[in-house]
């Protein structure tokens, strides 16, 4: 891996996290974050190949209130790097992408339990002295701890890692890897079970089927699975309105 | 002697100062943390509502420090909260007739609505329904569902903020009332559970993808069971495993990251053996 590509590449990612704690334009997701990193290496076909198929383990994990999900946007950066230079594709990359996920939940966990306590006691001290220049400056700055928390890791990751991950995975047994890919596929229904149960979800389930049916029976692709959803939203709202209940 | 000739301002916040606090609505996460969430970043965006009426820095750093307990929403629509505690803080430092402790009442009577709102709305429905469609083109190789991917998703974040400053602003505390007259908020967060939930069920059976190897001999024709299966109920596995992994969660209340684990690890043993 050149010492550019790393750099560009820890690059990408300390600016995604930054629009994920400011204008969430979500680049920090997997199918933005996968391709811009397949496009640094010079292989945009494999970026888009497994941001897709990483984008999609991810699809539906959210953890709400303190609970930190593990890090789509470093397993997507890291293992779309590691794909595209090892050569191995797709599989390689969503068998490495949990246990990759994994260290970017726990820097995560450090973020909000240690360096943003520290940031937020730094809001309050200016807050107290009625600073209003210190307030915003204490919120403009912790954005850039992402350089050290997030920045530097993936750098040294891809940089020095590529090599090593190389020989590990000619190291392990290819059942194995495989294993861990079928592994990967079957994710995403963790991330759904996980989507459902934050959701207000009593007396719903019809819908789900319905949703299910159209594409499981009918085929339907993803786009009309959504002008689907906004049928059933049309037709929920006309018959839970008092006033068209005759 | 100024000072308090400063104090004493009338006027109410004006459309620049209330483009500062839109401004300042995306920062109120910079730094989120597991003790009192947003809590600086709301301090930040209200501001430009301080500066306005508190020249004295005593006064000022009091009404900061007001805001300084745990808040925590969707932090898209936080913005209508920001809004809402403008106004109020607006009414307090001009005609007083309303109670400090007010305000902080009003922004904790949204944060649990607000949140269930955004998490349905935007992670229930835009997000999963976007990037899916993102996914499905790219992987025939378009780039054309991402660039729309984060192009929505952008407008979605700023418009969130704009009329939740602004709208929020304008209604003011009487919002509160409304909502809880006309249960707009909780009927807004059904109909998006309802898209979620329609989104969720079709994405399933193209997200969650595993199947059987197993086969059998009829009259020396080889017939695959996932075939059979197939027949009868395509994708019957994956709801299969969704429903399973949401008992657990929701029923046993098993960490979903051990499941993820678990999950990857059925994945490994079974093909080993032959099962998958």
């Amino acid at each position: 891996m050149m010492l550019i590509q790393a750099l560009l590449i820890a690059t990408w990612v300390v600016i995604a996290f930054i629009d994920e704690e400011t204008l969430q334009f979500q680049l920090m997701r997997p199918i933005v974050t996968g391709p811009i990193v397949g496009l640094i290496l010079g292989d945009l076909g494999t970026g888009l190949a497994v941001g897709a198929a990483i984008e999609l383990m991810f699809i539906g994990v959210v953890f709400v209130g303190t609970a930190v999900p593990p890090d789509a946007c470093i397993a997507a950066s890291v293992a779309t790097a590691f794909a595209v230079y090892t050569k191995t594709g797709v599989e390689t990359a969503v068998a490495l992408a949990l246990p990759i996920a994994m260290i970017g939940q726990v820097i995560s966990t450090i973020k909000y339990t240690v360096v943003n306590v520290a940031f937020h006691k730094w809001t309050d001290r200016e807050a107290s002295k009625g600073n209003s220049r210190g307030v915003l400056f204490s919120l403009l700055l912790p954005p850039l701890a992402n350089i050290v928390l997030y920045g530097i890791p993936v750098f040294l990751a891809v940089y020095f890692g590529s090599d090593y991950i190389t020989s590990l995975i000619n190291l392990l047994p290819e059942t194995f890897i495989d294993g861990l890919a079928i592994g990967g596929g079957m994710i995403g229904a963790v991330g759904f079970a996980l989507l459902l149960t934050t959701l207000k979800g009593k007396g719903l389930w019809p819908y789900f089927i319905i949703g299910f049916i159209s594409s499981s029976f009918l085929g339907l692709n993803m786009l009309a699975i959504g002008l689907i959803s906004a049928v059933c939203c049309g037709l929920h709202a006309y018959f839970t309105n008092a006033k068209n209940v005759v | 002697m100024e000072t308090k000739v400063k104090k004493t301002t009338k006027e109410r916040l004006t459309k620049k100062e209330l483009w500062a606090i839109f401004r300042r609505c995306f920062l109120v996460r910079a730094h989120n943390d597991f003790e009192k969430f947003h809590a600086g970043g709301f301090i930040n965006a209200l501001v430009p509502v301080f500066d306005k009426y508190y020249p004295n820095t005593e006064d000022k750093a009091k009404a900061m420090m007001r805001h300084s307990e745990l808040f925590l929403t969707h932090p898209q629509l936080e913005a209508w909260t920001v809004g809402i505690a403008a106004s109020m803080e607006e009414r307090l430092a001009i005609d007083g007739d309303i109670d400090q402790d007010s305000i902080q009442s009003v922004k904790t009577a949204l944060m649990g609505p607000i949140a269930a709102l955004g998490d349905s709305l935007i992670n229930g429905t835009a997000r999963p329904l976007l990037a899916g469609i993102a996914c499905s083109l790219a992987i025939q190789g378009s780039t054309i569902g991402i660039w729309l991917f984060v192009i929505i998703m952008g407008s979605i974040s700023v418009i969130n903020r704009y009329t939740g400053v602004f709208i929020g602003y304008k209604k003011g505390s009487e919002f509160i009332s409304d909502i809880h007259e006309s249960g707009i908020i909780y009927r807004l967060t059904d109909l998006a559970s309802v898209a979620a939930y329609t989104i969720i069920g079709g994405f399933i059976p193209g997200v969650v993808s595993f199947s059987l190897p197993f086969t059998y001999e009829v009259g020396g024709e080889v017939i695959s069971v996932q075939d059979n299966l197939n027949a009868l109920i395509p994708g019957l596995l994956p709801l299969c495993l969704t429903l399973l992994m949401f008992f657990f969660i929701k029923k046993k209340k098993i960490n979903p990251l051990i499941l993820m684990f678990t999950v990857l690890a059925i994945g490994v043993v079974g093909h080993y053996v032959g099962i998958l």
